[in-house]
């Protein structure tokens, strides 16, 4: 041994003097009332946990309403709440990119589309930079509104199911149960898209934003995306991008977040294209989740074409 | 008091500067090995008390002295990183809690820590003002750290350089304080903790800049094609974290592979640490220590260092009693007329002898006394004054 990690080992041996008593209760993710603490990232992930967890957890989500999970940022007292709960369920696919930025616990940290990630979409609207040394990046590189497939959604709700049975092994036979009827609900709700697109017969669709990525892969729609706001009145400039896009893509449906201004409907019905709602649900919607996604199905279904 | 004893006393008492002088060297040639004994003693038992709180330590292949101190004190040298990969490596065994550890930069002198939130759970460690760190940029500080940095919650602190002339190396970053921990006695006391992606901002690997891609960005582009854009160098990196530019702050490549000092890994009990410690078994990739392990093999060092300390203060004694014994004889020379008087006045023959021999034990006494009230310091004490010393 040098003469050298002598020394050091003098200094820690100073250092560690200073060590005697301290004071203990530490930082606490525990329960309370024996229900498990369940913090979710968007309405889906909320919903599967209430389906599956039942009253052995209380499930929150503290995104306001009328925000967009996906880019809304908690405040460091949200965050501070996080970090008491026994199980934060993350959507994955770089949804909620507050989850990089903040301090939380890397045990309560569920990755509910970690199993599929072979499975998941590069964005179609990536920007890629370049800035000093460190090469080219790409920020938010994957598509996230998974749940959109069911399948996807399906695996999610697992992921969901086995953090509960890690964390209430004694409750993992009724979690077991309860995820598989909520699989049954996805795979029917998967059904009744399928349904949708039959109707829709190979029907060019054009989607107000590009969020639908894995619908469309999932039931092989011919979709095109704008980067349009429900609420907001598109531009000239991008009316002119939605002719020459119907030019070459000759859609009669533009599917909607949301309930579009009436003047957009009207302007966009000169155009030959009806709008329709497909409200993806990332936060609160009207009644229950997998509600809302039938209705979807059924507004899709109903708004399909009757000739090609 | 018999009248021999009164007569040394009054005579030492007389000669309060040679008396002093004698007392004092032998209460040091005593002291010295016991007070020795007694800090090393402490100071190992502390050291083996914290090492043993941290059952493994994961790393790259290296110094495992450098290792542990890097990982249990935030001291020594830097060892070589070991990528983040290995805490969710070690996650994915299911037989240890991992705790990532990234121990580089400082501020105000205070080793900045970047780990998780399973470090303080792990520790013990409690916040006794203000909130544990949520968002990036923001810190909570050791006890001693506060105090001696004068920081409350709300205040901040700036990242020092790596070094003076690091011109062309990292930015400072300036953090926010949001908590101050309680103290815990250990080193913990004397450190700044961060979130280790805080840590990666310091070193450059994770920032934020202006929008590149949004409107009136065009000033900081070089380039823009098709879903690509290069900036020019006159893009703003932000070297303060706010509410307004958080959202900026982004990865870059894999954060797989971002470095860290060391990884912590707590195991629920001995068969899951005997498992762990077999997977790492033949690796020439990673080392895993049992902190207690290296640090008794340290002290063994330090103890044989302390024996031959002990044995040269052996040596120092000795010349230091023959230097009182030298005291002693030539005082009783010059004292041949005091003694020739005592005779004549009829004082029993030996009285002379008793005499100088109740001087010897008085002295002897003083400073055995003085000696242990000087190792009952030490083991009192010396705990809280070095603290307060380290502190400073």
């Amino acid at each position: 041994m040098g003469v050298g990690a002598v020394v050091l080992l003098c200094g820690a041996l100073l250092v560690s003097l200073a060590c005697s008593g301290g004071e203990a209760p530490p930082p606490d993710a525990e329960s309370t009332g024996g229900r498990l603490q369940v913090f979710a990232v968007n309405e889906p992930l909320r919903y599967f946990a209430e389906r599956i967890g039942g009253d052995a957890v209380e499930v929150h989500f503290p995104a306001p309403a009328g925000v967009d999970p996906a880019h809304w940022s908690p405040d460091p007292d949200t965050v501070a709440s996080y970090q008491g709960a026994d199980l934060i369920l993350l959507n994955g696919a770089g949804y909620a990119g507050w989850v990089t930025r903040a301090t939380l616990p890397r045990s309560a940290l569920v990755d509910t589309t970690g199993a599929v990630r072979d499975r998941l979409l590069a964005r179609s609207d990536g920007v890629t930079h370049q800035h000093g040394p460190s090469g080219e990046h790409t920020h938010g590189a994957k598509a996230f509104t998974t749940w959109l497939d069911p399948t996807l959604a399906s695996a999610q709700a697992a992921a969901v199911a086995d953090a509960f049975a890690s964390r209430r092994p004694e409750l993992a036979d009724r979690f077991a149960r309860d995820r598989a009827a909520l699989e049954a609900d996805l795979l029917d709700l998967d059904a009744r898209f399928a349904e949708a697109a039959t109707a829709l017969d190979g029907a060019p669709l054009i989607f107000s934003h590009p969020v639908y990525d894995y619908l469309v892969r999932r039931y092989d729609l011919d979709a095109r995306s704008l980067h349009w706001e429900p609420d907001q009145p598109p531009a000239a400039r991008e009316w002119r991008r939605l002719e020459t896009i119907v030019r070459r893509h000759p859609a009669r449906l533009l599917v909607w977040e949301a309930e579009p201004l009436a003047d957009t409907v009207r302007r966009a019905a000169e155009l030959g294209l009806e709008s329709v709602v497909f409200a993806p649900c990332g936060n609160r919607c009207e009644g229950d989740w997998l509600d809302a996604m039938r209705s979807n199905a059924e507004r899709l279904a109903a708004a399909a074409p009757s000739e090609p | 008091m018999s009248g021999v004893a009164y007569l040394a006393a009054r005579y030492l008492a007389r000669h309060k500067l040679v008396s002093g002088v004698l007392v004092a060297a032998l209460a040091l040639v005593v002291f010295l090995p016991a007070g020795l004994r007694v800090l090393v003693r402490h100071s190992a038992e502390a050291l083996r008390a914290r090492a043993i709180a941290t059952p493994l330590v994961v790393g790259a292949p290296g110094s495992p002295v450098d290792l542990v101190l890097a990982s249990l004190y935030f001291e020594s040298g830097a060892p070589q990183p070991v990528p983040f990969s290995e805490v969710q490596h070690i996650d994915e065994t299911g037989l240890a809690e991992a705790v990532p550890l990234h121990v580089r930069f400082r501020t105000g002198g205070k080793a900045i820590v970047g780990t998780t939130l399973a470090y303080f759970r792990q520790r013990e460690l409690r916040v006794a003002s203000g909130r544990l760190p949520a968002v990036l940029g923001e810190c909570v500080v050791g006890a001693s750290a506060a105090r001696d940095l004068g920081v409350r919650p709300g205040d901040t602190l700036v990242s020092s350089p790596e070094t003076v002339f690091d011109l062309a190396g990292v930015y400072p970053l300036r953090m926010r304080v949001t908590g101050i921990l309680a103290p815990a006695g250990g080193p913990d006391d004397a450190a700044v903790f961060v979130d280790v992606k805080t840590a990666w901002i310091i070193q450059g690997l994770v920032h934020g800049h202006s929008d590149l891609a949004g409107p009136g960005s065009d000033a900081g582009v070089l380039a823009r094609e098709e879903g690509r854009i290069t900036a020019n160098a006159s893009v703003v990196e932000y070297n303060e974290i706010t509410p307004e530019n958080l959202d900026s702050f982004h990865f870059h490549g894999d954060p797989g592979a971002y470095p860290l000092t060391a990884v912590l890994a707590f195991p629920p009990e001995a068969r899951s640490r005997a498992l762990l410690m077999g997977r790492y078994e033949g690796s020439e990739a990673r080392q895993i220590l049992r902190p207690g392990g290296v640090i008794d093999e340290l002290l063994a060092t330090v103890f044989a260092v302390e024996k031959s300390v002990v044995a040269a203060i052996g040596l120092v004694a000795v010349a230091t009693l023959a230097v009182g014994a030298l005291v002693f004889v030539l005082s009783a020379r010059l004292r041949r007329r005091e003694f020739a008087t005592l005779v004549k006045i009829g004082a029993p023959r030996g009285t002379v002898a008793a005499l100088l021999g109740a001087e010897i034990a008085l002295v002897t006494g003083a400073a055995l006394l003085v000696a242990g009230g000087l190792v009952f310091v030490a083991a009192r004490f010396a705990p809280l004054l070095l603290r307060s010393a380290l502190a400073s």
